[in-house]
């Protein structure tokens, strides 16, 4: 699974000066705003061309020899496996133009929900100007009458220095859902 | 099975009569909604119907087990030293407690957590902790082990059943096999699971999804799905230059419950969900050809495109997009999708890759096209709520009295892609198994 160093390197201490905690939870925050404001458009622009958006599947596991989470990553599909997500920015358009036809009945009438991010830690990416950021969230969904659907999980990002206002571009999101069984009828919204 | 006492959970075998009419192409919707009806399915449908647990590569060593379901009973099921393959539930005698609680593994022997009653993978109990203290040697093990299913596989896909005295899963299939073959013996190389079994719940009915993999082409082609095709479209192509299908026709078969529909020599809406290359691969490819040879037809190896089919009850698949799930039914009114997705054994590795990843692109909790699905069958179950809405009579008359059985291409009863025999002929088959007590009657 691409995020296994992740995983793993999340736990040193962060890199990061205040200013730059700063600017990436900044970017967060109005990243969940779009999201939330169901301005898709805006929220896409963000995507970097060469995208990963990727959530795997989470198995049932039990701790055999002492292994156990950050480490052990057994418990998540691996990258020739099914996931949940696994677009790149060509799939990522294609979902796009689903959300604005007129059609798309899972989000038409649209989902009410809050994307609620925390727990940012940042380091150096492996590339320049480059950021692997982990951050932790909780997604409310609320739909129609009276669904409601709760989603955490954490994100591993790669953020890359963009000359956009928001200042940065999405080049890698690996969502790791806190849930193997999806407790909801489909997942039509984004993490 | 208790179908003798006339007034079972309420229901008596004559009331049941009157929920469906393959003569007439009426549903009553309580079929869809009642809770003693469900308890009643839970017997005398899923405790004696053949049903989809997994694929032969998911547990291919000694000791390799999946953990699944029969119905809302959990099951193990365990690979052999013999290479046969064993299910049994997964319960311990002592107390009931699961006996096994990953997804999938290897394991040597299923230890309770409980009190430590252990079993070897055969489902055999084998060790009972203080057995000589607690026991004094009173104690038969023999009479101890967790209920087995029969078992039987077909090109890969490993069925089980509780009841002894149904019939064989080869007659089980009827007419139904060049059907299915058209997935899963494409190539003397048989099928592979891709990893991972993705997994959610729909708060709705197990007969909304296994009737529209089963009969109903309808919905690809109207509403459901103008969305998710859109999502496939390439730049600058819109839903006005996309052509919908009309050449296809609809399988029922003539015992069982199993259909199927597809589009003849029309890949337009597979090419909208697989996009070029995997559509290339099922028409024109070296392997097409060579799969239609193996097929001993063009039609079955590259000419139908499209298809969608469920063998009854609830293993559902679609060939040429290749996700295949078993949609376990918890109550009346919630299913849990277990999917997975198979290829080809011998294709290219970037054929297996479009497929993963196309698959889940489309046919998946998160997919463009079934992400719609989930959402309509779940707002049907909730209008059902009603107590006038739940006993609505609903038509399932499209495409009544026209079908035929002398088709030059394609056996079996036969009728045009935008019918609903198959769907008449699932919710006939739910009759007699739940009217039926006896195999006798009942039998292919």
């Amino acid at each position: 699974m691409s995020s296994a160093s992740q995983l793993t390197d999340v736990l040193k201490k962060s890199s990061a000066d205040p200013a730059l905690q700063q600017e990436i939870e900044q970017f967060f925050y109005r990243e969940a705003l779009l999201l939330d404001n169901i301005q898709y458009e805006e929220w896409f622009a963000l995507l970097d061309e060469d995208i990963r958006y990727f959530m795997p599947i989470r198995r049932n596991v039990m701790r055999r020899s002492g292994k156990a989470r950050p480490g052990d990553i057994t418990e998540y599909s691996g990258n020739d496996e099914f996931a949940h997500f696994d677009e790149d920015i060509d799939a990522m358009r294609g979902r796009l133009r689903k959300l604005l036809s007129d059609f798309s009945w899972s989000e038409n009438p649209a989902s009410r929900t809050r994307h609620m991010v925390s727990n940012v830690i940042i380091h150096e990416g492996s590339e320049a100007n480059t950021y692997n950021v982990c951050s932790s969230f909780i997604v409310y969904r609320n739909r129609l009458e009276r669904q409601v659907d709760i989603f955490a999980g954490e994100r591993h990002d790669v953020l890359r220095r963009a000359d956009n206002e928001p200042g940065f571009k999405i080049a890698n999101r690996t969502i790791l859902m806190d849930q193997s069984t999806i407790l909801s009828n489909n997942i039509s919204i984004f993490f | 099975m208790n179908t003798e006492d006339n007034a079972s959970n309420g229901w008596s075998n004559e009331q049941i009569k009157q929920l469906v009419s393959d003569e007439n192409g009426v549903l009553d919707a309580r079929i869809y909604s009642d809770e003693a009806l469900y308890q009643l399915e839970l017997e005398r449908v899923f405790a004696r119907s053949w049903l989809l647990l997994g694929h032969d590569s998911h547990i291919k060593e000694t000791g390799d087990f999946l953990n699944t379901y029969m119905g809302e009973d959990p099951v193990i099921a365990v690979r052999q030293k013999d290479g046969s393959i064993r299910v049994f539930l997964n319960q311990c005698r002592h107390r009931g407690m699961k006996l096994s609680r990953d997804d999938a593994g290897n394991a040597k022997a299923f230890v309770c957590t409980y009190h430590g009653w252990a079993y070897d993978i055969a489902g055999k109990l084998i060790d009972v902790p203080f057995e000589k203290e607690g026991h004094c040697d009173r104690l038969d093990k023999s009479e101890w082990n967790p209920l087995q299913a029969r078992v039987a596989t077909y090109r890969g896909l490993i069925f089980a059943n509780w009841d002894p005295e149904a019939p064989e899963l080869d007659d089980y299939l009827s007419d139904s096999k060049p059907y299915i073959d058209t997935m899963f013996n494409r190539t003397p190389a048989g099928t592979e699971a891709i990893g991972g079994i993705q997994k959610w719940i729909i708060p709705a009915n197990w007969k909304f999804a296994a009737e529209q993999f089963c009969s109903d082409m309808y919905h690809a082609a109207t509403m459901s799905h103008l969305s998710g095709i859109t999502a496939g479209l390439p730049e600058g192509v819109g839903l006005q230059d996309i052509k919908i299908p009309t050449n296809g026709y609809q399988y029922r078969a003539k015992w069982g419950g199993h259909g199927t529909g597809y589009y003849v020599d029309e890949p337009g809406l597979l090419a909208a969900i697989m996009g070029p290359k995997i559509t290339e691969y099922m028409t024109t490819s070296p392997q097409a050809k060579a799969a239609s040879e193996h097929l001993g037809s063009d039609m079955f190896g590259q000419r139908m495109l499209g298809q969608h089919m469920t063998v009854f009850p609830t293993c559902s698949f679609l060939p040429g997009i290749n996700t295949i799930r078993t949609w376990h039914p918890r109550g009346p009114n919630e299913i849990e999708v277990w999917a997975f997705i198979v290829v080809d054994a011998d294709a290219p590795d970037d054929i297996k890759e479009e497929f993963r990843k196309q698959n889940i692109r489309t046919f998946s909790a998160g997919g463009v096209f079934e992400q719609d699905d989930g959402e309509n069958w779940v707002e049907v179950q909730k209008v059902f709520k009603g107590i006038k809405a739940r006993k609505t009579k609903l038509n399932v008359q499209m495409g009544l009295g026209s079908s035929a059985t002398d088709n030059p291409d394609f056996p079996g009863r036969i009728s045009d892609v935008y019918s609903e025999d198959a769907a008449r002929g699932m919710y006939q088959h739910w009759l007699r198994m739940m009217t039926e007590p006896s195999w006798d009657t009942l039998k292919p």
